[in-house]
């Protein structure tokens, strides 16, 4: 069984066989470039296309059939004679020297003779003429750096298309694609092609697919066609909720808290751009794949292509700006002298800076706050970065004092100053017991620009202090603070600063016991 | 090599001669002027032709008439115009004139080759 082709040739209607079909297809273009620097080229090539059509129905008649074969071509052909035979008693003796010179087109197609998967990679190595294991390697070794090859290798999948003809799989090689090309070529037609050992099992799968597993295939493709859908509505609602579509205040969070307004629109649809086109790219490709649905059109997917890479640099280009906001750093201190007392108990207070004014200027619901990294007015744990670090230090005048420092960084150094000038962060002494609030506060609508408070607590040795729990909870001062034993039923453990530093009292104890 | 080229050159040159002296016959369609000139082995291929047939049509010395065909399409049946028949016996004239160059030529130098190739057989 053979393909056969339908062709117009000279106004008549042929049966040709696939391969004969590739031949005459190869020799007309050839007279039809040949021809191409003759005034009347249309001409001369409609007489020869005549007259091929009347040889065909000659021979279909005298042989009683129907198809014409590879060898009625190659008579005719003969009959007719090739480029070489004009050549020789064309017009102008000039032009016979210079000849028409075949610069063979290569072309990128999918090698599936050769392929281990789908055949990008044989394609491309004979594309760039190197070995195909080498853009193996390196596609392999691609997919690493977050995926990216395979991203490569599925864009390529769907828009290179694969070679199927044997004109297609000479244009891949970029061998000639003449008659002469067609002798050469180190195609045989209908020899079976070596594959690698994936690819003939992936060609066994897809034939297994092809039968009882096609229902198993679709289902895996529908759910990887439905994730991937709820997955791009879920992005275009975050774009949406992004550029403030309803009064989300989603630029307080904290890794979009870093992000200048101004630049907050153009990064917003970058990023979206950059996340959505590969979704689409999945959803299509899998409905292509799973239901043979129509390729997608080149220039749409070269288009679309294009945009994705435009956002990437797009993105890159703001992330650089916005980095450029943290390049320098400043800080000042600010020392509150303390009354002294023998013993000293820290506390979370979160009441105190949590009023309801502030739960409705900040939109906090208080009974929910648990954070010890947020910076100005949400609730939850991942809002910024830690930004507060407490430590207790020997005091060597025997005066107890709090040392506030307020650390930023900025584009400029008086920036960074001004950052951390901004920055609000509350205490308060009420005798013995220091209440701390677990949150620095910045201006409403400025940026994160890495903002942090160390506050470093100076008491003379011997002085004892109570760390609660909740307070070592939100401000950990890297002390074995559950290397140290409790009093039973307290909610803080006791340290005592010593000459060497801060000691654990119970843990001391229990050593010299 | 230059041979060839010569040999090209001349069969080229007698080439749009005979198409003309053939198609002065009457009507005829190009594939039968292939079968004549294959015979006098002046043309191998058929693909030669069209180009010349189209230049002396172009230039105004044939025409042609379709005609229905039994077997595919219809064919183009040259014919000789006035300007054509008239630029035919100007060659006419022009081959008569070569000939008798030709002739004498090769009537000189037969004599004298013939004198050397004798000596030597003798």
């Amino acid at each position: 069984m053979k393909k056969t082709h339908n062709i117009n040739i000279g106004n008549s209607i042929i049966h040709i066989e696939e391969d004969a079909y590739e031949i005459l297809t190869v020799y007309l273009n050839e007279v039809k470039q040949h021809f191409s620097k003759n005034a009347d080229d249309f001409e001369i090539v409609t007489d020869i296309e005549n007259r091929i059509a009347e040889m065909f129905a000659e021979k279909l008649s005298a042989q009683q059939k129907q198809v014409i074969n590879v060898d009625d071509v190659q008579s005719v052909i003969q009959q007719m004679g090739s480029v070489k035979d004009f050549e020789t008693s064309e017009e102008s003796p000039e032009e016979q020297i210079s000849g028409p010179e075949y610069n063979p087109i290569k072309k990128l197609y999918r090698d599936t003779d050769q392929a281990m998967v789908a055949g990008v990679c044989a394609g491309l190595g004979h594309y760039l003429d190197i070995e195909a294991k080498w853009v193996r390697l390196f596609t392999f070794l691609t997919m690493f750096i977050f995926g990216s090859g395979l991203l490569v290798y599925i864009i390529f999948w769907i828009m290179v298309p694969k070679a199927k003809t044997r004109i297609e799989k000479m244009e891949m090689r970029g061998e000639e694609t003449n008659l002469k090309g067609f002798a050469n070529s180190s195609l045989h037609p209908f020899a079976e092609q070596s594959r690698g050992f994936i690819a003939g099992f992936i060609q066994a799968m897809g034939e297994f697919l092809q039968g009882t597993g096609k229902v198993i295939f679709k289902i895996i493709v529908g759910s990887i066609v439905v994730f991937a859908s709820f997955f791009l509505l879920g992005t275009i609602v975050a774009l949406a909720a992004f550029l403030g579509f309803w009064n989300s205040d989603v630029h307080n969070y904290f890794p979009i808290s870093m992000v200048n307004e101004e630049y907050l629109f153009a990064m917003t649809v970058a990023v979206f751009i950059v996340l959505i086109i590969p979704l689409l790219a999945l959803i299509l490709f899998s409905i292509r794949v799973g239901f043979n649905g129509r390729p997608i059109n080149k220039v749409l997917s070269y288009g679309l292509l294009l945009i994705w890479l435009g956002a990437v640099v797009t993105g890159i280009y703001y992330v650089a700006k916005v980095s450029t906001e943290f390049k320098e750093g400043a800080e000042f201190a600010q020392t509150t002298p303390l009354k002294v007392h023998p013993v000293y108990s820290l506390n979370i207070n979160m009441e105190r800076f949590f009023t309801k004014e502030d739960s409705l200027n900040y939109r906090i619901d208080p009974a929910r706050y648990k954070g010890r990294k947020i910076l100005n007015s949400r609730d939850d744990d991942f809002n910024s970065p830690r930004s507060i670090s407490f430590k207790i230090e020997k005091s060597t005048d025997g005066k107890v004092s709090l040392s506030t420092n307020f650390k930023s960084r900025g584009k400029t150094f008086e920036v960074a100053l001004k950052n951390a000038q901004n920055i609000h962060y509350d205490f308060l002494q009420e005798g013995a017991t220091l209440s701390f609030s677990p949150v620095l506060h910045i201006p409403k609508m400025s940026n994160w620009r890495g903002q942090e408070v160390e506050l470093t607590l100076s008491i003379p040795v011997g002085t004892e202090v109570q760390i609660s729990n909740e307070f070592y909870r939100y401000l950990k001062g890297g002390y074995n603070y559950w290397d140290c034993e409790r009093e039973k039923g307290a909610e803080y453990t006791s340290w005592i600063m010593t000459d060497t530093g801060v000691k654990c009292k119970f843990e001391k104890e229990k050593k010299e016991d | 090599m230059i041979a060839e080229n010569t040999q090209t050159q001349m069969r080229k040159g007698i080439l749009e001669y005979c198409v003309l002296l053939i198609i002065s016959r009457g009507e005829i369609y190009a594939s039968d002027i292939i079968a004549e000139l294959k015979q006098a082995k002046l043309l191998v291929v058929e693909g030669t032709l069209y180009p010349l047939l189209t230049r002396l049509k172009n230039n105004g010395l044939l025409s042609y008439n379709w005609q229905e065909s039994t077997s595919g399409p219809p064919r183009k049946y040259y014919m000789l115009t006035e300007d054509g028949k008239a630029i035919l016996k100007q060659l006419d004239t022009t081959w008569q004139e070569l000939a008798y160059a030709i002739n004498t030529s090769k009537k000189v130098a037969d004599q004298e080759s013939k004198g050397p190739i004798n000596q030597t057989e003798s």
